[in-house]
């Protein structure tokens, strides 16, 4: 009990002497993965604070959706001064509250696979959404969507929901980018194959490592972190030639920020050479400019698709309607 | 009247203003919700909502029966096993069952019963088939639903079979009845009434529930209206919306709780309970009630097998280096210590001013005074299966906005206050019973001495109640370890708990060592259990073998 109370206290101690340091504190919300200890988080304030001398602190929310509506709830008392990690799909939604200020960030020279400009997010990494699979479990394996749908009954996948996460959001635009009005149709025929649709991608990428699925909806660079971290080969993509749904992610300043100064710095940061080096082996995703450096020797062997990509100002409008024709095709 | 409430003031205001904070913070919770959505999503509901709130029940209600007749079965084959070897070990492990992390159950059960778990290798191997991928729909929901819930009935059960007292068991054997006509006329008369308390705690968690059912539901036609609330708040952002939904599960479980209310407490028989039940069982009957024991306890284990298993491939002493993996561990463990401090006394003093009403020689034996103040606690009681836990996460978010002050504090308070309410519903429906047995066996002694509460407390409460005390801090210990979902808005670096730490492994490729974490959770929640059931000397199973 007493060493319960020293540990609340500590705790309180340690956040009011965070405050206390004169050195400006930019404080960035964004989602778990990206603040975790093993995340890039770490490199990032350590380069970042040298550079401009200042307190870098990062607050995590379960999803970058999750740290948006934090900022809403929190008004006008909200810390925050960036927003780091949604993605072109969810971006308008937080361009809505108007609560974001436009940046002067130069984005004219980065190396992205499907233009993207825009007066308020800045891009900081991208990959591609993919069906990841162990090619020593599954043999046979599907080179485009259609294929997908008209494989044996037997063959399963595990995929996200859209309404609670952005691979599975990804996949509808995807369907809905390739199928159009028979996106319905699409779906309704994909459903037999579906072993189950989970909240986030934890559940769903670790019940495929389970072996519950033969392919999970991830990322292309999802192979990547088995060769590097874990010296696995075994884990592959299901390479589709008409073009996978790209994830561009993105970060924005607060009008209300105390630091604009210094948020833009920020924003010019994160498509810097420096971020662009550590954001491959700590977020598992490419980077938005070339560097001198490359790519990690893991990178290299990755399939790199054509990026199939939605303008934002669409998802915003439809996304609602084609959820609702989502739920209503699968849901029979 | 108003003498009574002065004589029995320190027993009885400590509880009535726990109950009326409780009751009065679920007020302000709403009233900012209110405030800040401007309204709530005017009614009836939209198709769509009607459709998953029918489905939400439909699952609720077979899983609360499916728990209670297997619960039944179990508890009827233990009462009648009093000598089954450990015996005692198998009653605490069923006791575990509600505080197991529900996420790492889930995931258990996958391991044994999944498209690719044991049971379908087993298929394969000896006749080249497989039973597919059969958990995953309405079956896995309920499978497990019902392995986090039948052993929770069958604990209830238990103790009211063994509630019946002995004298009855002689009687019926000397008049010859078999064990069904005994069944049907002495025990489901005692148990009867335990039943629907039991099914509606078991009805309200399983309506609530959200990670297993999406998990396990496979496919949108069995989601549950937590997963419309999660809609609302997360991706829309529709507070009205999500005040509506909060609202229905508010009005059932308020409708729940009154049906609760009206019926009588069970508790007609307290003269000797039976320990050992007189009652040699015919051979076929006795191996009967063995098989079930032995057959569930294998079921109830292997997913927690599963568990341990995918946990010893992790790196557990490299673990225990990490110094994030040591900060979660170290704050969900006084967390857990001040949440079940808290649980314990606030268990006490609702009980306490609860057995005031319905028993002779206090204030209210009958009647409609008695009746409201027993609704009344009851209500403060059940606040965490009344209200999700989204929704008071965000409650909780937007008084800490309004109040100011730091958010690390807030966090923490935030999560003290949702373990609270979760371990209390549970506390209560064990101490409330525990405690009205004391005092219809002490009062009359109790009174006509003159004790001070003091002295009562210390010659006739505490001796009689510290198993179960011993019980509910066990329980709440576990529970607030296991708990997750009220700390998603307070997230920052200096809040971090094993199971946050845990999903953060999960959500970052880091399987393995998330095997591990769960691993040390599982063991943590096993070793507090029988920790405090068996380390007090008049607990456990000596005390069951008396």
């Amino acid at each position: 009990m007493k060493k319960t109370l020293t540990l609340i206290a500590a705790a309180l101690l340690a956040s009011m002497t965070l405050h206390a340091a004169d050195k400006p504190t930019l404080t960035v919300y964004t989602y778990d993965s990206f603040a975790a200890d093993w995340g890039p988080a770490p490199k990032v304030k350590a380069a970042f604070e040298k550079a401009n001398n200042c307190t870098l602190r990062f607050v995590p929310s379960s999803s970058a959706i999750g740290s948006l509506r934090k900022i809403q709830l929190e008004g006008d008392k909200t810390q925050a001064d960036v927003l780091l990690g949604l993605d072109t799909s969810t971006a308008d939604m937080a361009k809505a509250t108007g609560l974001f200020a436009k940046h002067h960030t130069d984005t004219s020279k980065l190396t992205l696979p499907a233009p993207y400009k825009d007066d308020t997010f800045v891009p900081y990494d991208y990959s591609y959404f993919a069906f990841v699979y162990d090619s020593n479990k599954t043999h046979k394996v599907p080179t485009s969507l259609e294929e997908l749908a008209s494989m044996p009954e037997s063959f399963k996948i595990v995929i996200e929901d859209p309404r609670s996460s952005t691979p599975g959001l990804g996949l509808l635009l995807w369907v809905k980018a390739q199928y159009g009005d028979k996106a319905a149709d699409y779906w309704k025929r994909l459903a037999p194959h579906i072993l189950t649709i989970t909240k986030g991608w934890s559940e769903a990428y670790n019940l495929f490592l389970k072996g519950e699925a033969d392919m999970a909806l991830s990322y292309t660079t999802s192979p990547a972190y088995h060769i590097i971290a874990e010296k696995k080969l075994q884990y592959k993509t299901a390479n589709f030639a008409k073009g996978h749904y790209g994830q561009i992610e993105l970060a924005a300043a607060l009008k209300s920020s105390k630091h604009p100064k210094l948020a833009q710095k920020f924003l010019d940061f994160i498509t810097s050479e420096t971020f662009a080096d550590i954001i491959p082996t700590t977020n598992w995703t490419y980077p938005v400019r070339q560097t001198a450096k490359g790519l990690p020797e893991g990178f290299k062997s990755l399939y790199v698709p054509k990026m199939i990509l939605m303008d934002g100002a669409t998802v915003q409008k439809n996304r609602k309607a084609w959820i609702d024709e989502w739920l209503g095709a699968i849901a029979k | 009247m108003l003498k009574l409430l002065w004589r029995f003031r320190t027993t009885l205001w400590p509880g009535l203003i726990v109950a009326i904070l409780l009751l009065g913070f679920a007020g302000v919770l709403f009233g900012t919700l209110y405030y800040e959505a401007g309204g709530i999503a005017p009614f009836p509901v939209s198709d769509r909502i009607l459709s998953l709130l029918k489905f939400t029940l439909f699952q609720a209600i077979l899983s609360t029966l499916l728990s209670l007749l297997l619960g039944l079965l179990l508890a009827w084959s233990l009462a009648h096993q009093p000598r089954f070897c450990c015996r005692g070990m198998v009653v605490a492990l069923f006791g575990s069952s509600l505080v197991l992390p529900s996420l790492i159950v889930a995931f258990g059960i996958i391991t044994v019963l999944g498209n690719h778990g044991w049971l379908n290798q087993l298929a394969d191997l000896l006749t080249g088939h497989t039973f597919g991928s059969y958990v995953y729909g309405l079956s896995g929901i309920l499978i497990a639903h019902v392995y986090l819930n039948a052993s929770f009935a069958s604990l209830g059960l238990l103790r009211a079979f063994e509630s019946i007292p002995i004298e009855k068991y002689r009687l019926s054997t000397s008049l010859g009845l078999s064990s069904w006509q005994r069944f049907r006329t002495l025990e489901w008369v005692a148990i009867r009434s335990t039943l629907p308390r039991i099914g509606i705690t078991i009805f309200l968690l399983c309506f609530s529930s959200f990670a297993i059912v999406l998990l396990l539901g496979g496919s949108p036609v069995y989601n549950t209206l937590e997963v419309a609330l999660y809609e609302a708040v997360r991706i829309d952002f529709d507070l009205p919306a999500a005040l509506q939904i909060a609202t229905i599960q508010l009005m059932i479980s308020i409708a729940l709780l009154l049906i609760a209310s009206g019926m009588p407490q069970g508790l007609n028989n307290l003269k000797q309970p039976s320990r050992f039940i007189p009652w040699p069982e015919k051979r076929q009957v006795a191996l009967f009630q063995r098989s079930v024991i032995l057959l569930l306890s294998a079921i109830y284990l292997l997913p927690l097998i599963a568990v341990v298993l995918d946990g010893l491939h992790a790196d557990i002493p490299h673990l225990f280096s990490r110094p994030l993996f040591l900060r979660s561990l170290g704050m969900s463990l006084g967390i857990a210590s001040v949440s079940t401090v808290l649980t314990v006394i606030l268990a006490l003093m609702l009980a306490d001013a609860r057995r005031h009403f319905g028993l002779p020689l206090r204030i209210a034996e009958r009647g409609t005074i008695g009746r409201l103040f027993g609704l009344l606690i009851a209500f403060s009681g059940n606040l965490y299966l009344a209200i999700p836990s989204l929704i008071l996460g965000l409650g909780f978010f937007l008084i800490a906005r309004d109040m100011g002050g730091s958010m690390t504090s807030w966090g923490i308070t935030a999560i003290l206050t949702a373990n609270l309410l979760m371990s209390l519903p549970f506390a209560l429906a064990i101490m409330i019973p525990a405690m009205a047995k004391t005092a219809r066996r002490y009062d009359k002694l109790v009174f006509s001495l003159g004790l001070s509460p003091l002295q009562r407390w210390r010659y006739a409460d505490w001796p009689y109640l510290r198993r179960s005390i011993s019980y509910i801090a066990a329980l709440s210990f576990s529970l607030s370890l296991g708990d997750l979902g009220v700390i998603a808005l307070f997230g920052n670096q200096e809040i971090t708990t094993l199971p946050w730490y845990l999903y953060q492994l999960m959500g970052s490729y880091r399987t393995t060592d998330a095997a591990g974490v769960a691993l040390v959770l599982l063991v943590l929640v096993f070793g507090v259990f029988f920790a405090v059931q068996y380390g007090d000397p008049a607990t456990g199973e000596s005390h069951a073998a008396r």
